[in-house]
């Protein structure tokens, strides 16, 4: 609101300022970032561009929290797993469901009706080359549009009120293995989305399209040419060094043109300052599970990239796992907190990464600030230099062709893949859902496909202690200490909410969501949904009353065997064997879940 | 005492005699889990390779023979057609595997082959390895997820090469990869020579030549591979009998393979 001239004494004159501020208001929408600040609602994938997945909303408090109850509930109309989250805007929710891709909305005065429901045509080859199944991360709003992705590469921008397309565009093809499952961000007039399809050698690219039309207005890849990345060799600085990129920083470290199939794809969370105008996100493993194939350091996979949104021209990068054995894909959220160093005021983002080390970096430079491990029983590396963030490799967790190399921690689906985090800034801790699995890793091994032989990695991924696969920790990035642990059966692969009220809210993967006091770790309550959560808890206000909502379906990277119908360890990437008892506890199916104090 | 020894031979004849009987129906079933409808490997009507060596050896073995039938090509694919059948106990043996393959207890292997590029003769293509240039300038096929398709990767072929599904999915035969050269579709296909042998007397226009191992761009690439049986991890004993079955009938397991145009070509253990 602007600052108006008031004349003490002159109540004119305040009723008129008055008038003139509301009357501002009324002509000027709200900007998207404007409006996540109302924790009234929820409208982006992250809550806010800061991706801290925290409301302000503190109806709920860990006092009445044991008082909650499913207040409504609805079928999603689809198996596989449901890795995103809702949206709320003012009295709308919209969703989207794994594919087929169904969206959803739904008027929250009159839950029974869903006010209109969006099936895009289904392609058939779209979900043969999702690995970690079909999956989809969430839908995005901005300006009456309901943005959603498809995993066959399509994004649609929908009419929020009818659902009809208002245009349609394409990010990835699936006949060259590529597919999409991340929720796109938008910011100013620009929709960002990723690209899916590490495992079949695509070269992943972050890309923008414009908000009103649908073109495609910037394209940047993880890997390559410094044209196709839209690096400036003068002008990106490498985080690890702090000193610009210089000609060729990708090219040079691959072998040949390896790099054209280089992986560094970009299917996690995409986060934005709007001071900075830096947008951030993280890329994925780099093509071939065998790193015999591919010397070198591999940039810029497994790296955080920042980039101005308008231009897709890169600030600076930083790579956490060069030459990557281990398939520590780099996707997962930068949250955006400024923390305390050491008494001063740091601008960061703050990083879970697949390879167990929680990143903090300067998120104006990507100087590194910290690092810590935040599962115990990290191994790959001996430690982390923590001016340049080079990691120490042990050699012999290196994987080898030809050999089985055992007790590796932590396993590939690392100890947090996509799940995302949330920091709640009055505890000033982390409340990070994670894996805690190691590995046997054999990189070199002859295998089968019906008919044809070839050579292909095979893996075992197993609980890092006895029967237990997940812990909820609370975490300080800084110092890293853990403050508090649940341990759980299996892999906490839902994302975490933390509220004004001293609750936070995650799911298991056998299906119990919960309610836990933000500084003990108690939990307050929990209820058995239908199926294994791994989507992200939201919170709203609707007339007055605080809701919970999450999306229930279990499936995912996690669970694919489960999903797939597969019985057999080291299919499905190695996550069969893992999660074997998975079946035991939980069935697919998916629903949204609504909650609230009764 | 004389006539205790006589009971006591009684009863060990008797018993051995029981045991005998016991052992001829241990062995009088090799049960053997394959593919309904997969030629030249496996059909129904026992008319694949795979039934021929599963019938010398199930008569080497003075066992009858019985199958699981399964498809390797159904959902999970062949790991997952492992863990249903061989895995359950619904059979003990699979006959074609991978030699050395972690999946499962591989017996020695009985026969080696390779992939191998096909082309029509008549084209004339100089065709000696993956980096003969003529690769370079014609329209390739390959089989999704096999060694062709890494080679043709690293060298930059692979966004106008054509991939197939015949590994994938149950209802196509590998002799559509032949039919595809012939009708001009594909110029040079790169498979797996045993998938595709037995259909090559229909097509006398095309030339056949193996893809060599080879390191030329760096990281080791494996074209050849041995091909052995399967049995369950812990069954040490059937595999050595196996291996016993393997050793004393390597010229009609050879013969077998020569009827379905099979080539063996060096073992893989010929490393580059």
């Amino acid at each position: 609101m602007k600052a108006n001239n008031i004349h003490r004494g002159s109540i004119v004159s305040i009723i008129v300022a008055c008038l003139l501020s509301i009357s501002t208001l009324a002509l000027a929408d709200p900007t998207l970032e404007q409006m996540s600040t109302d924790a009234k609602q929820w409208v982006m994938p992250g809550g806010n561009y800061s991706v801290t997945r925290f409301s302000k909303l503190n109806q709920i408090t860990s006092a009445n929290a044991k008082n909650l109850q499913v207040a409504w509930t609805m079928s999603t109309g689809t198996l596989r797993g449901h890795e995103g989250q809702p949206v709320v805007i003012g009295n709308m929710m919209y969703f989207e469901s794994a594919y087929p891709n169904y969206v959803f909305a739904v008027d929250l005065d009159d839950v029974g009706r869903m006010v209109w429901k969006f099936e895009p045509p289904k392609n058939p080859d779209a979900p043969p080359v999702a690995c970690c199944d079909v999956v989809n991360r969430g839908v995005a709003y901005a300006d009456g549009k309901v943005i959603a992705s498809i995993l066959d590469g399509h994004i649609y921008a929908l009419d929020a009120k009818t659902g009809k397309v208002i245009w349609s565009a394409v990010n990835a093809d699936p006949l060259k293995g590529q597919t999409v499952t991340a929720a796109p961000l938008v910011v100013k007039d620009k929709v960002i989305i990723g690209v899916s399809g590490g495992e079949f050698g695509v070269l992943g690219y972050l890309s923008a399209f414009d908000l009103n039309t649908g073109k495609l207005v910037w394209r940047a890849y993880s890997a390559g040419p410094d044209e196709g990345m839209l690096f400036d060799p003068q002008k990106t600085i490498n985080g690890n060094l702090q000193k610009p990129v210089g000609k060729d920083s990708s090219v040079s470290t691959w072998q040949g043109d390896e790099w054209k199939l280089g992986g560094g794809t970009t299917w996690g969370w995409y986060s934005y300052d709007p001071k900075l105008d830096l947008l951030y996100y993280g890329t994925g493993n780099p093509g071939s599970w065998n790193p015999t194939q591919r010397p070198g350091d591999n940039r810029w996979s497994m790296s955080i990239i920042a980039r101005n949104p308008d231009t897709g021209v890169a600030a600076w990068a930083f790579q956490m796992t060069p030459h990557d054995g281990w398939d520590y894909d780099g996707v997962n959220e930068n949250i955006i907190v400024d923390l305390n160093v050491k008494g001063k005021t740091v601008p960061c983002i703050v990083h879970f990464d697949r390879n167990g080390y929680c990143w903090v970096l300067d998120r104006r430079n990507g100087k590194l600030v910290a690092v810590h491990k935040y599962d115990p029983t990290v191994n790959w590396a001996k430690s982390i230099d923590p001016e340049t963030g080079k990691p120490e490799v042990d050699p012999s967790k290196m994987t080898k062709a030809g050999v089985n190399v055992k007790n590796i921690c932590p396993a590939a689906e690392g100890d947090k893949d996509e799940q995302p985090a949330s920091y709640d800034p009055i505890t000033r801790l982390f409340y990070v859902p994670t894996n805690h699995i190691c590995m046997d890793y054999q990189a070199f091994d002859v295998k089968y496909k019906a008919g044809f032989p070839f050579v292909g990695a095979i893996l075992n991924m197993y609980a890092a202690s006895p029967d237990v696969r997940g812990r909820f920790i609370a975490f300080d990035a800084i110092t890293g200490d853990t403050r508090w642990a649940i341990n759980d059966r299996f892999q906490d692969w839902s994302g975490v909410l933390t509220t004004a009220g001293g609750v936070a809210f995650y799911g298991t993967l056998d299906g119990w969501f919960r309610a836990v006091d933000l500084k003990s770790g108690k939990i307050l309550y929990q209820f058995k949904c239908p199926s294994g959560i791994i989507g992200n808890p939201i919170t709203y206000m609707h007339k007055g009353k605080q809701y919970v909502a999450v999306l229930t379906g279990v499936g995912g990277w996690a669970a694919i065997g489960l999903a797939a119908g597969l019985t057999k360890g080291s299919e499905g990437l190695g996550a069969v064997g893992l999660t074997a008892s998975l079946g035991d506890y939980t069935n697919l199916g998916g629903t949204l879940m609504v909650f609230a104090v009764r | 005492m004389r006539h205790l020894r006589l009971i006591n031979c009684f009863v060990l004849s008797f018993a051995l005699g029981l045991i005998s009987i016991n052992g001829i129906a241990w062995a009088a079933t090799l049960k053997v889990c394959a593919d309904p409808d997969y030629m030249p490997y496996s059909d129904k009507a026992g008319e694949g390779f795979e039934n021929k060596i599963a019938e010398l050896v199930a008569k080497s073995l003075n066992s009858q023979l019985a199958y699981d039938w399964a498809s390797y090509r159904g959902n999970g694919g062949f790991s997952e057609f492992l863990s249903r059948t061989l895995d359950a106990g619904k059979c003990d043996v699979v006959i074609g595997i991978p030699y050395g393959s972690q999946e499962e207890l591989t017996t020695d292997p009985y026969y080696a082959s390779s992939y191998v590029f096909i082309f029509k003769k008549g084209r004339g293509y100089d065709v000696e390895n993956m980096d003969s240039a003529i690769l370079r300038k014609v329209k390739l096929g390959f089989e999704e997820g096999t060694p062709p398709q890494d080679g043709l990767k690293i060298r930059d072929l692979i966004f106008d090469a054509e991939a197939f599904h015949v590994g994938d999915d149950a209802g196509i035969s590998p002799g559509s990869m032949l039919e595809a050269v012939q009708n001009g579709r594909i110029d040079v296909m790169i498979t797996w020579e045993p998938a595709i042998g037995y259909f090559l007397k229909n097509y006398s226009d095309l030339r056949v030549v193996r893809v060599p191992n080879t390191r030329a761009m760096g990281s080791p690439e494996q074209y050849m591979f041995s091909i052995a049986m399967g049995v369950r991890k812990n069954d040490e004993p059937l595999c050595a009998k196996l291996n016993r079955v393997i050793a004393a009938h390597k010229a009609e397991i050879r013969d077998i393979l020569d009827r379905f145009n099979v080539r063996l070509y060096p073992a893989a253990t010929d490393n580059p």
